[in-house]
């Protein structure tokens, strides 16, 4: 099946979807290029013309990768063959570190998000230490909140609940 | 002698006390974050962008200048002794450094290292000095269409140079290209793209793309990859300084890597790879001691990392010259420029010479500062390794953090920094550059203004994107990029590529 058999191993996934995702985008933006009123004046491109183009692009694009996975072409970047295979949880814990202040910021603000989001990620690799996480998590976005405020960053309030 | 006293200017304002302590910061700071692995130059300048909103131009561009040049500085230091380059460029120095530290030679890699940057950046800084008002003045000439066909040009190299395979670059630079369509078309006036959501009218910030690409699909991939056995340090043992015999073999490779690295560095998507691939090859053709190429050869380190450092200031000759960037380094200071409301350009020459001649004077007197940071201090930079891993991801995601909100404290660059980070992870995951995004979401916009501007001036006759020499040949050039590469590849495998092909 694939072009070069002896590299390749049989069981990894191939990674069809991302070919898909491309393809999709692509369909997105050609629809969008059609939805815009394209004012086609003296010049031939108006503003729908780029949309149009990368949406092409895109669509071609995601063809080919679809078809490269099919044949195998397409696989996971050569990594260190005696590597340990990548850890799930560790991944989605990292996610959530990643993700968790879209819950918490507005409410609990930027230090705590960061101390909630700093533990996580520790956790992650492995951290087990989970006091002392949330310890360093806290002063390095309280030192962070201070300093960018004073560079004239603003970071919102310090603690959105007390006012 | 007019470039001179524009130099000698720039001295001026590069040597107020402000502006000589943002460059040591900078040094100190590109230093420290080149020396961890995981993080570019390209990268931390991101994470600092939001300081433009309070100090002044000149001082930060002089700190980011800084910060480019400590992190290859910083990167060489990790390649050698921890055998993990922290960027591209770096991929050659590990080979034969790390091998030097292994037999207990680090000290005269490092030192080798940091005075081949020194020599070598210092001959590319001149390079620049007198050649970038030379090419900003050709620039003058350069019509829309030139323009036009100079950034095709930057497209098609960026894709086809960075990653593996075509279609990949192609991938990335169309994912880019279609990130800087969303926003309100600067012409006409027209919203596009933003899916009925008030917060993308101004478009998708530069910042949160290069920051979640970067940092966060790196945290995540390395987080779900860290069951792995760390990286050990080498330790400086058996530290005896360079030889004689040792000087005597790197100034070559010194001046010949600064030779390669600057004018490759210079052209539209040269990189730092290519030339210090380049310079591997040719030490390794010319030396005396082929034997040791691979078992730590000090010409292996002293040639690739000048021609690291020399390519570093050949991407700023573009930059500035035509507001071109060629790395992703060069895309985030060029977004810097932009924060500022500045254009890089021939232009800038005209109106900001301060701005621009400090900047150039600043790489002098950074690439003596790091030099005396370097060397007597290499020590304490290594103590940096000994941050545990899982603090300095945990610290990245918290920066990323600072970029991102404090951008526009807004919610919806949050959700844009978990999706795109997640599409960073994937790209990691599969092998797909990231720089033809940064490129094509910087200059995409760009190219399209440039290119709906020939078509008004010429009534919309198409003809005009081939109507002068420069964009003819410019887009020529671009043709033979895309066609040249697999025509070669193809000619190259069919001797032997007929059994290998099964059917698939």
């Amino acid at each position: 099946m694939s072009v070069n058999p002896s590299r390749q191993d049989a069981r990894k996934p191939r990674p069809w979807w991302l070919g898909l995702g491309v393809l999709a985008m692509g369909a997105l933006w050609l629809n969008g290029a059609r939805s815009i009123a394209s004012t086609t004046n003296y010049i031939g491109v108006g503003p729908a013309a780029i949309i149009l183009a990368v949406g092409i692009g895109l669509t071609i694009l995601g063809v080919i990768l679809i078809t490269q996975t099919m044949r195998g072409e397409l696989v996971a970047a050569a990594e260190g063959e005696d590597e340990a295979p990548p850890s799930r949880s560790a991944f989605l814990l990292a996610l959530a570190g990643v993700s968790i202040p879209l819950l918490t910021i507005r409410w609990l603000g930027f230090p705590l998000s960061a101390m909630l989001a700093f533990t996580l990620v520790t956790h992650a690799f492995g951290s087990r230490r989970t006091g002392l996480d949330l310890g360093v998590g806290a002063v390095l976005g309280s030192a962070a909140w201070f300093g960018f405020s004073r560079l004239g960053i603003s970071l919102g309030p310090f603690l959105p609940l007390i006012g | 002698m007019d470039i001179l006293n524009q130099l000698i200017g720039g001295f001026a304002v590069a040597l107020q006390p402000m502006n000589l302590f943002w460059a040591l910061i900078g040094c100190a700071l590109g230093t420290a974050v080149g020396v961890l692995p995981g993080i570019g130059p390209a990268l931390t300048i991101a994470l600092l962008l939001p300081v433009t909103a309070q100090v002044a131009p000149a001082s930060a561009f002089i700190m980011f200048a800084g910060i480019l040049y400590g992190a290859l500085y910083g990167g060489s230091t990790t390649s050698i002794l921890l055998n993990t380059p922290g960027e591209s460029g770096a991929v050659m120095t590990a080979l034969e450094g790390n091998r030097m530290a292994r037999n207990g030679r680090g000290a005269a890699a490092l030192a080798t290292a940091a005075i081949g940057s020194f020599v070598a950046g210092t001959i590319g800084t001149l390079a620049l000095t007198f050649l970038a008002p030379a090419i900003a003045e050709l620039a003058f000439v350069f019509g829309p269409e030139d323009y036009f066909a100079l950034m095709v040009l930057s497209f098609t190299s960026v894709a086809v140079v960075m990653g593996r395979s075509m279609v990949r670059g192609f991938t990335a630079l169309f994912f880019g290209l279609a990130l800087g369509t969303i926003g309100i078309d600067t012409q006409t006036g027209q919203t596009r793209m933003v899916f009925g959501t008030l917060e993308l009218l101004d478009g998708v910030s530069f910042t949160v793309v290069l920051v979640s690409l970067f940092a966060i699909g790196e945290a995540l991939y390395v987080a779900s990859r860290s069951g792995t056995v760390p990286a050990a340090i080498n330790p400086l043992s058996g530290g005896s300084w360079m030889t004689r015999q040792d000087w005597a073999r790197s100034w070559k490779p010194w001046l010949r890597g600064s030779v390669i690295g600057f004018p490759i560095g210079a052209l539209p998507a040269g990189g730092t790879e290519i030339p210090t691939f380049l310079s591997y090859a040719l030490e390794r053709r010319l030396s005396k001691h082929p034997k040791e190429f691979g078992h730590g050869a000090i010409e292996g380190v002293a040639g690739p990392e000048a021609a690291n450092n020399a390519a570093a200031a050949g991407i700023l000759v573009p930059l500035l010259t035509l507001g071109l960037p060629s790395t992703a380094t060069a895309a985030v200071l060029l977004a810097a420029f932009q924060n500022y409301g500045l254009q890089p350009g021939p232009m800038l020459f005209a109106t900001n010479p301060d701005l621009l001649w400090g900047l150039i004077a600043s790489l002098y007197i950074g690439n003596l500062i790091l030099l005396v940071l370097n060397l007597p201090l290499v020590g304490i930079w290594v103590r940096l390794l000994l941050i545990p891993r899982h603090y300095i991801y945990g610290g990245i995601v918290v920066f990323a953090l600072v970029g991102v909100w404090g951008l526009s404290t807004s919610w919806m660059d949050l959700l844009l920094m978990c999706g795109l980070g997640l599409i960073g992870y994937v790209a990691r995951v599969y092998d797909f550059p990231i720089a033809p995004v940064l490129i094509g979401l910087i200059l995409g916009p760009q190219a399209e203004i440039q290119l709906r501007r020939a078509l008004a001036v010429s009534q919309g006759d198409w003809g005009v994107l081939v109507s002068t020499p420069i964009a003819a040949t410019l887009l020529s050039i671009a043709l033979l990029v895309l066609v040249v590469p697999p025509m070669l590849a193809r000619l190259r495998s069919r001797p032997k590529a007929e059994p290998a092909i099964s059917t698939g």
